[in-house]
């Protein structure tokens, strides 16, 4: 008897905690449900500019944030932006703390079976950069040079990887500020690195002579979505595709990237 | 749950870290013998020679004296190239290096030649020697002597301090246990093994220097331990 009246109120508890999350889930899960309540709750990455970071008065700030501005516009609801790091990302969108997220994600086929995701929005790219007048236009180019890259950084692999077939000699250092330096100063030839670490080090230095040789490597980020909001997720679709026609996207990769937006892939 | 220490990755990239145990040995021993040589000749110009070298011997020491090696480093390697003098990260660690002890080992021969008694030079002047002849066999090489411990620990310092060089991607020990600590994901490991071979880097030179101090400078040091005795009498 004992046990069964146990087993009752675990199930009851069960039923409860079941009924509690769903109603969490099914809070805000189509856009009607959004505009009815007056405004939309977004998370957005901070800590890792130019994508996201704060301001001095604690404003989140960078291509998210912009992009969560542009969201709040066409949807015609003041936007609350709730600051998210990398880790908070997903448990904060799950615990319904947020409609969705415009955080940077990548969308992987792991994280793809807890959320849903978006058309990509954004991309980080990495790319060779080297001086203006020295001729790189494939990897083929990068032959027998000195090239620098940020030791430890994903991208060290490109280098590590045909440094015996392209007779590299590789210097790695400690950060990717560093290694654009050592571009600047001429130490290196050629270095690889994200692409908005190396037009902000260009920008920032007001250097013209040294430029962007090829890209070779891409990884998109799309929104977040909970598993089950097929309207929400559609809705930013769309979204995504407009502002990509009507050029608002790419004055957002402009203003934060430092340069065009890239053909972004669908699915 | 007990640690374990897992020593076969790193012993499995062994050849670099001999290549980085080559490279901090060279940059050392390069650093040592021509920074004694720059500090010897400033010591001798700044007794030899008129004031104004004096005083711009006193402006380099104080310069390098009193700025980080790792700003030295930057200005040499990223900073020349600006003016067109390009050198490979090699060169410029070891040209900072050389800079750097130079300083420091200038100024410890000066507070040896300081050390000199008036009356030693006044000797050696009334025995008719010249005045070089008298800076260096009754200056410098018993300043040299009497300071040979203090240059000793300073040698030892850059050896650790080429670690430094890293920072411009010299592949010397530090950067090659960078480099095997990203490959293998065994920092402690790694730190472990290099650790031990500074120490053991570091102590083979103390020696090597204690050895090589009796062997060149047998009569002045038995004279110096002479009059430390007589001293203590």
């Amino acid at each position: 008897m004992n046990i069964l009246k146990h087993i009752k109120i675990a199930g009851m508890a069960l039923a409860l905690g079941a009924g509690m999350l769903a109603a969490s889930h099914a809070s805000a899960q189509t856009i009607n449900d959004i505009v009815k309540r007056g405004k939309v709750k977004v998370g957005v990455l901070i800590g890792a500019p130019p994508y996201g970071s704060v301001d001095a008065q604690g404003n989140a700030i960078g291509y998210d944030a912009d992009v969560t501005a542009l969201v709040g516009k066409y949807l015609g609801v003041p936007v609350e932006v709730v600051q998210l790091t990398p880790p908070a990302r997903i448990p904060a969108l799950e615990a319904g703390k947020v409609d969705f997220l415009v955080a940077t994600l990548a969308p992987t086929p792991e994280r793809a079976k807890a959320v849903m995701f978006t058309i990509p929005y954004s991309a980080f790219q990495t790319g060779i950069y080297a001086k203006k007048n020295t001729p790189i236009k494939t990897w083929e180019d990068l032959r027998n040079r000195t090239v620098g890259v940020n030791r430890g950084s994903s991208v060290e692999r490109e280098f590590t990887n045909r440094e015996k077939e392209l007779n590299l000699k590789i210097l790695r250092f400690e950060d990717d500020a560093t290694t654009m330096q050592a571009l600047f100063s001429g130490q290196v030839e050629a270095i690889a690195g994200p692409d908005a670490q190396a037009n902000a080090a260009i920008k920032a230095r007001g250097e013209t002579e040294t430029e962007l040789k090829f890209f070779f490597g891409m990884q998109p980020n799309s929104m977040t979505v909970r598993k089950d909001a097929y309207e929400l997720k559609q809705w930013l679709n769309n979204l995504i595709y407009y502002i990509k026609q009507n050029g608002e996207l790419n004055a957002v990769s402009e203003k934060w990237v430092g340069g065009p937006l890239p053909q972004l892939p669908t699915f | 749950m007990p640690i374990q220490f897992q020593f076969e990755p790193i012993f499995a990239e062994s050849d670099r870290i001999i290549d980085g145990v080559l490279l901090t040995l060279g940059l050392s021993f390069g650093a040592i013998v021509l920074g004694l040589v720059l500090a010897v000749l400033l010591v001798a110009a700044k007794s030899l020679l008129g004031r104004w070298v004096g005083l711009l011997v006193d402006a380099y020491v104080e310069l390098m004296r009193n700025t980080p090696f790792l700003v030295q480093l930057f200005m040499l390697f990223f900073g020349l190239p600006l003016i067109g003098i390009r050198l490979p990260g090699t060169e410029a660690a070891l040209l900072a290096m050389t800079l750097n002890l130079g300083a420091y080992a200038t100024e410890i021969i000066r507070a040896g030649v300081d050390s000199i008694h008036r009356s030693q030079l006044e000797a050696g002047l009334s025995l008719a020697m010249t005045k070089r002849q008298v800076f260096q066999h009754v200056v410098l090489m018993p300043a040299l002597a009497r300071v040979w411990p203090a240059l000793s620990s300073q040698f030892v310092l850059m050896l650790l301090a080429s670690s430094i060089c890293s920072f411009i991607a010299v592949p010397e020990l530090s950067g090659t246990a960078a480099i095997i600590e990203q490959n293998t994901f065994r920092s402690f490991e790694t730190y472990i093994v290099v650790t031990i071979i500074y120490l053991a880097l570091a102590l083979t030179l103390k020696v090597a220097l204690n050895w090589l101090g009796r062997a060149v400078f047998p009569r002045v040091s038995s004279v110096d331990r002479l009059d430390a005795r007589a001293e203590a009498a």
